[in-house]
């Protein structure tokens, strides 16, 4: 026995709460994009401990699922924040408001 | 309280307060350092509940590649953090302050009126072996799509990350 | 027969629906052809009805018009000798106004509304005279307002004219609310729209609600046929063509009035106290008007006033009991007002629009022929002995005169002064205007305008008729056959209730024609050529004052302007500033606001800014959770 199963759970929510305020409340593009990361990681922990509590490998082949979207969505991520970069030379998420209104 | 509760609650503190240091860091760089540790403090939370496969995965692709590759895009950019006055950032960090506490609070009444969560976790431990043969077995169709996608994202990432060598106008889409 | 009665009321509706809607694509001379041949044929359908009448009466039904349960309104037509007469001079003087009208509106380029208006005006006349379903009657009533409203602001681009119109349509209103009162109260008294049907039951109806029912619908004869109080929309009805006036404001629609009185004579005969108001208010109206003629100075206003007179002597006759009378005087008026319109007409265009009697003269010269036509007008407006008018104003006046009671015996005197009143206008105006003037040009000048001969010569018959109306109705008295009275005595109230003796017939006749002539000499020699003197024999102020009151018609219209139209005026600018722009408009606006504010408020959120919206995602994150923890909670 290890922990109750909500304990682990309250973590990764904790965890994932974190990451929703750093990507809500930071002006940085690369810190909000740091936000999402927290928050696909704590989501991990959730469905490895679920695995863990019905015994199936289910679970862990999500969390398998989850890296491989995370990678490919920080990639295409990174390139537009480095093209947006080049084109306004503005890393702060307030300056790209043209869809006032 | 056995020794896996033990190592199961250091591991946590170390990952919260590290991801609470790196939400709170003015400067990028510091923040990806001590979210690397974060990561591998949950890379350690997934081999004690039964995924080795995944914790060296976490390792491998989370804190090495994505990370490495944040601050690869940080070292292009080079842009120089924004000062603002201190209300200013209360102002920002207000809501999600706000919110975050309310959401924690009912999620945690969520949690505690499931029945299942009183359980006890127990040991177990899925080997890298059948690991595979399940991913590959149950799973293949999935593998084949996440392949395609990467391959897609490997596409995206090149073909936005080019440099400009034509005149700016002929660039249409996703301006900011 | 049936078809004949249909064919008269098709004819003038189809010719007016024609030119109504294929009336611009037509060319001038078809238009008008339409309109003209239109009348002629209902003419001709009058004249074979009145052929193959006879004596007999029709009660027929054209059309089932509405049918709802117990309320039945059908298209139906009573033809007994009065409505016979009453639509053969109609037709015949509307055909003649037609085809004087081609001449006369040669220069406007409106004809087609022209012609189109008064085919639906000769249309909606034919019903009034020919209904026997009172709500079908009401529908040529309404008509007539309304075709004659068009028609006096024909043109209306001269706000005068529009204004005119506009007046005589909400006097002539106020007399129709009456009407629609009275003709419910038929329904709901007697179960019956039909005028044969009331006029057989009249009998069932108490002496107060007969009377109640006379006086409504005296009120609506006041109203159509500009008697007092509803008086002054007429001289201002002066404003449209005078074809126009000729055809509406002397023949026809002014005497509709008359006409439904008599039509519902039955009713009105029982009550003694509604006889005596309609010939008091008769009387008096036509002492006002002939005071009022007499110091006009535009033609077109003295002859108003004395249609007014003349058709208080109708409506005199009614409240006399001898309808007969007014049937005759109705008939008479007709052609000679219509000549004296129409020969107006003539000599206001050829003189270059010039209405002022007091500008025209020497029109011997000018134009010999309407000289003479109007002469014949004059004398049988004039009640001059043995021709029009005489006979006929004569008969009603003698009728009032025996009807017992003393009250009858003073307002027949008084319409006698006010016949005297009438001859001594009458011969005014024709002296003032046709004989030589020290001031007018003598002969033909160049800048007169030459008129057609058509226009001259249409009013021939006119005036033929006119000076042989006498021939309708020879008194018994003086050896003549009497057709008129014979023709009618079948219809109730024909025959004078109070005989009188034929000598003391006779003497009166004598007696008050010679008086008629005497009057005539004297407006001679006032007005003569060579005495220059255009004003009135008396004391200087006295003079002036009394002159400028019978020109302004009493000042009665000014009266109701401040009494009755300001204060409406005001009322209605007070509702719409306060209440429809203030009140409704601002509630809509205000409506509008709490949409603009409400989406300005909303607006704020949309920000553009990436934070704002995570924020937003985060809080329907928690906003989420937090319901599904309390729906839990609540269905453990």
């Amino acid at each position: 026995m290890i922990v109750p199963y909500g304990n682990v759970l309250l973590l990764a929510v904790i965890l994932f709460l974190m990451g929703a305020a750093c990507a809500v409340a930071r002006r940085n593009l690369l810190m909000i994009l740091i936000g999402v990361e927290i928050m696909l990681n704590a989501a991990g922990l959730a469905f490895v401990a679920a695995s863990l509590k019905w015994q199936g490998m289910d679970g862990q082949v999500f969390v398998l699922f989850i890296f491989a979207v995370a990678a490919s969505e920080v990639a295409v991520g990174l390139a537009l924040i480095v093209y947006s970069q080049r084109r306004t030379g503005s890393m702060n998420a307030d300056d790209y408001n043209r869809m006032r209104g | 309280m056995t020794l896996y509760a033990v190592i199961f609650y250091v591991l946590a503190i170390v990952a919260l307060a590290s991801t609470l240091l790196a939400i709170l860091q003015r400067q990028v760089v510091h923040a990806i350092v001590y979210l690397i540790l974060s990561f591998l403090a949950t890379a350690l939370l997934f081999y004690l509940l039964g995924a080795p496969f995944l914790a060296v995965l976490e390792v491998i692709i989370y804190a090495g590649a994505i990370m490495v590759l944040f601050l690869f895009v940080v070292m292009t950019v080079r842009a120089e953090p924004v000062r603002g006055t201190r209300r200013e950032t209360f102002r920002q960090w207000l809501p999600a302050i706000v919110l975050g506490i309310v959401s924690l609070c009912v999620g945690g009444i969520l949690i505690a009126q499931v029945p299942g969560s009183k359980i006890g976790l127990t040991v177990g431990m899925a080997t890298p072996t059948a690991f595979g043969r399940y991913l590959f077995k149950s799973y293949w169709l999935p593998v084949e799509i996440v392949s395609f996608l990467l391959l897609i994202g490997l596409v995206g990432a090149l073909y936005l990350g080019r440099q400009e060598t034509k005149p700016a106008e002929e660039k249409g889409e996703n301006h900011p | 027969m049936k078809t004949i009665l249909f064919l008269l009321l098709f004819f003038p509706f189809a010719g007016g629906l024609l030119l109504a809607l294929i009336g611009r694509y037509l060319p001038r001379r078809v238009a008008e052809g339409v309109g003209c041949l239109s009348i002629l044929a209902s003419l001709l359908m009058a004249a074979l009805a009145f052929g193959t009448a006879g004596e007999k009466r029709y009660l027929l039904t054209l059309f089932e018009w509405i049918q709802v349960g117990d309320f039945s309104a059908s298209m139906s037509v009573y033809y007994d000798p009065l409505a016979a007469l009453m639509a053969l001079m109609v037709t015949f003087v509307s055909s003649l106004i037609h085809l004087y009208s081609v001449s006369f509106m040669r220069e406007d380029q409106d004809y087609v509304r022209y012609f189109c208006y008064m085919n639906l005006f000769v249309f909606s006349m034919l019903v009034i005279t020919l209904a026997d379903n009172l709500v079908f009657l009401y529908l040529g009533w309404e008509g007539v307002g309304f075709c004659s409203y068009i028609l006096i602001g024909f043109w209306y681009s001269d706000v005068v004219n529009a204004t005119a119109g506009r007046k005589a349509f909400i006097l002539t209103r106020i007399g129709d609310v009456a009407l629609g009162v009275a003709v419910a109260l038929f329904f709901l008294l007697l179960d019956q729209f039909s005028i044969f049907a009331i006029n057989s039951k009249a009998s069932s109806l108490t002496a107060g609600t007969a009377t109640l029912l006379g006086l409504l619908l005296f009120w609506g004869a006041v109203g159509k046929s500009a008697q007092l109080p509803l008086v002054v929309w007429l001289p201002d009805a002066m404003a449209g063509p005078t074809p126009v006036s000729a055809l509406i404001h002397a023949a026809t629609m002014v005497t509709a009035g008359a006409y439904l009185l008599m039509r519902l004579f039955p009713v009105i005969v029982l009550s003694p106290a509604v006889m005596l108001t309609i010939a008091t208010v008769a009387v008096l109206t036509g002492l006002f008007s002939a005071l009022a003629a007499l110091a006009q100075k535009d033609i077109k206003r003295i002859l108003a006033y004395s249609t007014i007179s003349q058709v208080s002597y109708m409506f005199l006759g009614v409240g006399a009991g001898d309808v007969a009378g007014g049937v005759a005087h109705l008939v008479s008026h007709a052609f000679f007002k219509a000549l004296l319109f129409l020969g107006a007409g003539c000599v206001i265009q050829a003189l270059h629009e010039e209405h002022d009697i007091f500008k025209m003269g020497n029109l011997r010269q000018r134009l010999p022929l309407i000289f003479w036509l109007f002469l014949a007008g004059a004398v049988s407006l004039g009640a001059i002995p043995p021709f029009g008018g005489f006979f006929s104003k004569d008969r009603i006046l003698l009728s009032t005169f025996n009807h017992p009671g003393l009250a009858y015996k003073t307002l027949a005197l008084i319409g006698e002064v006010g016949a005297v009143i009438t001859v001594f206008y009458t011969f005014r105006m024709f002296f003032v205007a046709f004989l030589p003037r020290p001031s007018a040009p003598q002969g033909f000048e160049r800048k007169d305008l030459k008129i057609s001969g058509f226009m001259q010569w249409i009013n021939l018959p006119l005036a033929i008729l006119a000076v042989f109306a006498a021939a309708l109705d020879f008194p018994e008295a003086f050896g003549g056959n009497a057709w008129l009275s014979h023709y009618l005595a079948s219809i109730p109230g024909a025959t004078a209730p109070f005989p009188v003796s034929a000598v003391f017939e006779r003497s009166v006749e004598i007696g008050s024609g010679l008086l008629n002539v005497a009057v005539l000499v004297v407006a001679y020699f006032i007005y003569r050529p060579e005495g220059g003197f255009l004003g009135w024999p008396s004391p200087a102020a006295l003079r002036e004052n009394l002159e400028e009151l019978f020109f302004h018609g009493f000042y009665l219209d000014r009266l109701y302007q401040i009494a009755l139209v300001r204060p409406y005026q005001k009322m209605a600018e007070i509702l719409w500033s306060k209440v429809d722009e203030g009140g409704v408009d601002h509630f809509f606006e205000d409506m509008g606001a709490v949409f603009r504010l409400s989406s300005s408020g909303l607006q704020q959120w949309a920000t553009g800014r990436l934070s704002t919206y995570l924020k937003m995602l985060l809080l329907g994150f928690t906003a989420m959770v937090s319901v599904l923890a309390l729906g839990w909670y609540y269905l453990r």
